[in-house]
């Protein structure tokens, strides 16, 4: 793969230093504790910090264990089944690589996300080689794509096959590869220019809407720190660089803890009257709510996730399943939450 | 004509400066009719920054031209790939000018919102995976009357400006007059003069002063203009700065936070002003943690001072003060908005989908494809001079999408009594074709008609979200203007036509009895009509008339309009939503 030589790395505006817009960074957070939640969207009014929000999300990640020199960096303890570097065996040694935070731009063509014949090994050497795609540097880590809702076509039905499946399949040129593709996926748009195919929506584990700030001395502290950010982004990095620190520490016991945190029956209870009541089709929408109430409880140190965690996540993971119905004027969360008002009544 | 000699411009001159003298400002748009001077502040800014580096954008531009690409005969001659940059990337650091910004296709937009908000492009196609730094200045025009340019592009760059339809009188023979004169050379000094204040200002920037109560002034305005998103609250700030700094203060006044509220705030307006809350809104949810490091409690204030206070009565004033075309502009709302328009007709401009054995006078060549199949030969053909040997069948022919929608125009009788049966009838149709929109690259709009004239509750739209927002509840009663209603319909096709969608469907939910004329007296409203309704088939707008309660008074009309429309007729009584989908649909 050839690329030029990329600017210098810059440095992203600290996740922390994000002012209000609790349901955003709430939702991404619950897919780092546990990315099986199913993908994050994020929708809202423009010039909401949807894309700063993600785009900061790759500094709070710890560290992964990945096979030295694999394409796919899998994890050395679980090689992934469809991984054609490590199906060969030998020694797998492990290196320390941070989660992949990758961005699939709007105008990528589909050879740059599946991957495609190696140009350069190809005329130089003569080599059939395979270069691998974004969805291949995104295994294991996260795949942003801003304007998700504009996306083309044929992308999103590569999307949903490798989203499925968790593997990419490559047949193109002479070319027939098979190579694990497993990432969170993460979107954001502003629904007015367009909607999200229902298939791809359905897909997200959680939805986090998000609006205008109307409190003005929010929106002085946002401009006063995005003036910093612009003078100096190191300065305003090191400034926020504790409470950095203090989350990543937070995410990583989390991470830790969620596999034995319990699902109290109350709070399965509660999930399933929601999801019964608000007439959602399918089990997508329990299994989404009741992993993100654990990761919530995961996050917080507590032994078991409880109606409250329930409760607190249920517009996140419930909204955007429910039927669309152009003669009701409330917004989607609004009756999440008044459902969620009368359940717990 | 140079800057300094545009006449009765002062405040688009103005606007121009501060991009000039602040970069973060990001861009600049003027909205205005043809001739209203457009160009020449476009290219008046090139001149006043001679040193940055200044692009056109042409509207044909596709992806390629944008983002560069390939270079062919480098890349054959090495047996690498060599790069070729594009616009942006020539851009970078300096001016790019876009005229007829809203005629701009998608994709391009697309790539220009990249660009502006992260300061690169980013390229991920034909094998190229690319960073390139393109930190640019647009320079963008529109004539509104060709519909508004994305909201998305206009919320990105901080200056928003609508130019006069006309010039004051007074000023008109002046413009002659200096058109006319033939010393090219005439503004030189002036423009130097310019060109210093700017390197001034420039330099003074850092050290203007713009207290915390100014801040919180301007953010105050935002909100009581219902500005979406936050990224006019920065610019605004920019834009009070850079305004002191070209009157060579060293702290915004009052006069810079009003110029900084008309050119940044108003133009996003999506409401009349109204009083900003006092207390914060109620917090919904307690956050699992607090991960903010904890800044400095925002001083307590005392009031904001006389001196910076922009009450309610102050913004209305600049808000009543917009020309009209300020009303086109897409934030203005939910109406307004507008969704994407994905589709293309002509093969060649829409997106590159894949790519296929054939020669090049079949179609564009793509020559990543066509080298990735020659590749694979290389061994055994035998080489030559040439470093890769391309034969016939390795060529590859880029194949593009070049499905397009349909328009569905949606014109509800809102006179009588059952208007709002068919307002809930349309409701449905529409919500059942947009569901199924993005299959087929559809759009819907949808208005309403009675007493003298015909609404639009919808812009053409893809969008669910934004249907659910239009009107609930529409007035009703009053009499019929058909013919009012089918020249709404018309200029909506027409606008749509300019984007690209041909294929334009009008379904009218009426009795059809129509007595309200355009002109015509009540005896000639008939005739009127007629004449209308064939104009409107030549347009080739195809019609469907759908008559929801035919009843012995309508004698027919309804009949007669689709057979005057070439269209269809319908007889539908309490038809579901999903049938008049359908029947729209096979009209198509």
């Amino acid at each position: 793969m050839m690329t030029e030589p990329s600017l210098a790395t810059t440095i992203p505006f600290p996740f922390t230093a994000i002012v209000g817009q609790e349901d955003l960074k709430l939702a991404i957070l619950l897919a780092v504790v546990d990315p099986s939640i199913g993908g994050v969207l994020v929708t809202g009014h423009r010039g909401t910090a949807k894309s700063t929000a993600v785009r900061a999300l790759a500094q709070l990640l710890p560290p992964m264990q990945a096979v030295a020199g694999c394409p796919y960096h899998c994890d050395p303890e679980a090689p992934a089944a469809a991984c054609p570097h490590c199906a060969r065996g030998g020694a797998r040694r492990p290196e320390r690589l941070p989660v992949p935070v990758v961005d699939l731009p709007l105008g990528a063509t589909e050879d740059r996300v599946v991957g495609s014949v190696d140009l350069e090994r190809a005329l130089v050497d003569g080599v059939q080689a395979f270069a691998p795609g974004l969805l291949a540097s995104a295994h294991r880590g996260f795949l942003y794509i801003d304007e998700v809702n504009l996306l083309e076509d044929h992308l999103v039905d590569v999307l949903l096959d490798v989203a499925a499946s968790g593997v990419n399949v490559v047949e193109r040129e002479g070319l027939s590869i098979r190579h694990p593709a497993r990432f969170v996926l993460v979107g954001s748009g502003n629904p007015e220019e367009g909607d999200l195919r229902p298939q791809l929506l359905d897909r997200f584990g959680l939805h986090a809407r998000i609006r205008t700030l109307q409190d003005i001395d929010q929106r002085v502290e946002i401009v006063r720190r995005r003036l910093a950010f612009e003078t100096d982004a190191a300065a305003l990095a090191k400034r926020f660089a504790r409470a950095q620190t203090k989350l990543r520490t937070q995410l990583t016991t989390a991470i830790a803890h969620r596999p034995s945190v319990v699902l109290s029956d109350e709070a399965l209870q509660l999930a399933a009257t929601l999801c019964d009541r608000l007439g959602i089709d399918g089990h997508r929408g329990e299994l989404a709510l009741s992993r993100a109430a654990v990761a919530l409880a995961a996050f917080e140190q507590a032994p078991a996730a409880t109606r409250d965690h329930v409760a607190r996540v249920s517009p996140l993971a419930l909204a955007h399943r429910l039927r669309k119905d152009p003669l009701e004027p409330a917004a989607d969360d609004e009756r999440v939450r008044r459902m969620l008002a009368e359940a717990l009544a | 004509m140079p800057l300094p000699g545009l006449v009765a411009l002062d405040t688009p001159r103005l606007a121009l400066l501060l991009l000039a003298v602040e970069p973060r400002l990001r861009g600049i748009a003027f909205a205005g009719p043809a001739g209203s001077g457009k160009s020449a502040l476009l290219h008046g800014l090139a001149a006043l920054l001679p040193d940055l580096p200044f692009e056109m954008l042409p509207l044909g531009s596709d992806e390629e031209a944008l983002l560069g690409g390939l270079d062919l005969e480098a890349t054959l001659a090495r047996g690498a790939r060599v790069v070729r940059h594009g616009l942006l990337a020539r851009a970078d650091g300096g001016l790019l000018a876009a005229e007829d910004c809203n005629l701009l296709p998608e994709g391009t937009v697309n790539l220009l919102l990249g660009a502006l908000d992260a300061g690169e492009v980013r390229i991920e196609r034909e094998g190229l995976s690319l960073r390139s730094p393109c930190r640019l200045r647009l320079v963008a025009t529109f004539d509104p009357a060709e519909g508004p340019p994305r909201a998305h592009l206009l919320d990105r760059i901080g200056l928003i400006v609508p130019l006069p339809r006309l010039a004051p009188a007074g000023a008109r023979g002046e413009i002659v007059r200096r058109h006319l004169s033939p010393a090219a050379d005439l503004w030189e000094e002036d423009l130097a003069v310019l060109r210093d204040v700017v390197a001034v200002a420039r330099a003074s920037l850092g050290d203007i002063r713009l207290s915390e109560p100014q801040a919180r002034e301007l953010t105050r305005a935002a909100v009581a203009l219902g500005v979406q998103g936050h990224r006019a609250d920065l610019f605004a700030q920019l834009a009070a700065r850079a305004s002191a700094a070209l009157a060579l203060r060293d702290a915004v006044q009052r006069e810079d936070l009003e110029l900084a509220v008309r050119l940044v705030l108003v133009p996003r307006a999506t409401q009349q002003p109204t009083a900003p809350p006092t207390e914060p809104p109620p917090a919904t949810e307690t956050p699992p943690q607090s991960s903010e490091d904890s800044p400095p409690d925002p001083p307590t204030e005392p009031p904001a001072d006389g001196d910076v206070e922009l009450t309610e009565e102050v913004l209305a004033a600049l808000a009543i003060d917009l020309p009209d075309v300020l009303a086109t502009l897409p934030f203005r709302s939910a109406r307004g908005g507008r969704s994407g328009s994905r589709g293309s007709t002509d093969g060649t401009r829409g997106r590159h989908v894949t790519s296929v054995p054939g020669t090049p006078r079949e179609g564009r060549l793509d020559v990543i494809a066509t080298l990735r199949a020659a590749a694979r030969w290389q061994r055994l053909r035998p080489q030559g001079v040439r470093r890769v040997v391309v034969r016939g069948e390795d060529i590859r022919i880029k194949r593009f999408r070049d499905k397009a929608g349909a328009l569905f125009v949606f014109a509800v009788d809102a006179s009588g009594s059952m208007a709002l049966n068919r307002m809930r009838q349309a409701k449905g149709a529409v919500h059942a074709l947009l569901e199924r929109a993005y299959v087929n690259r559809d759009r819907v709009a949808l208005m309403s008609f009675r007493g003298q004239g015909a609404e639009l509750l919808l812009p053409p739209t893809g969008s669910v979200e934004l249907l659910r927002r239009a009107v609930d509840q529409i007035p009703t009663g009053g009499g019929t203007p058909l013919a009012a209603t089918l020249v709404a319909a018309l200029e909506v096709a027409q606008q749509a036509r300019r984007r690209g969608l041909h294929n334009v469907v009008l379904v009218l939910l009426t009795d059809a009895r129509a007595n309200v004329g355009l002109k015509a007296d009540r005896a000639g409203v008939e005739e009127e009509l007629r004449q209308l309704a064939l104009l409107t088939a030549a347009s080739g707008l195809k019609a469907l008339v759908i008559d929801t309660q035919r009843s012995y008074l309508s004698q027919g009309s309804a009949q007669k309009l689709a057979t005057w429309l070439g269209g269809q007729y319908l007889y539908l009584p309490g038809a579901s939503g999903a049938t008049i989908a359908a029947a729209a649909q096979s009209a198509a």
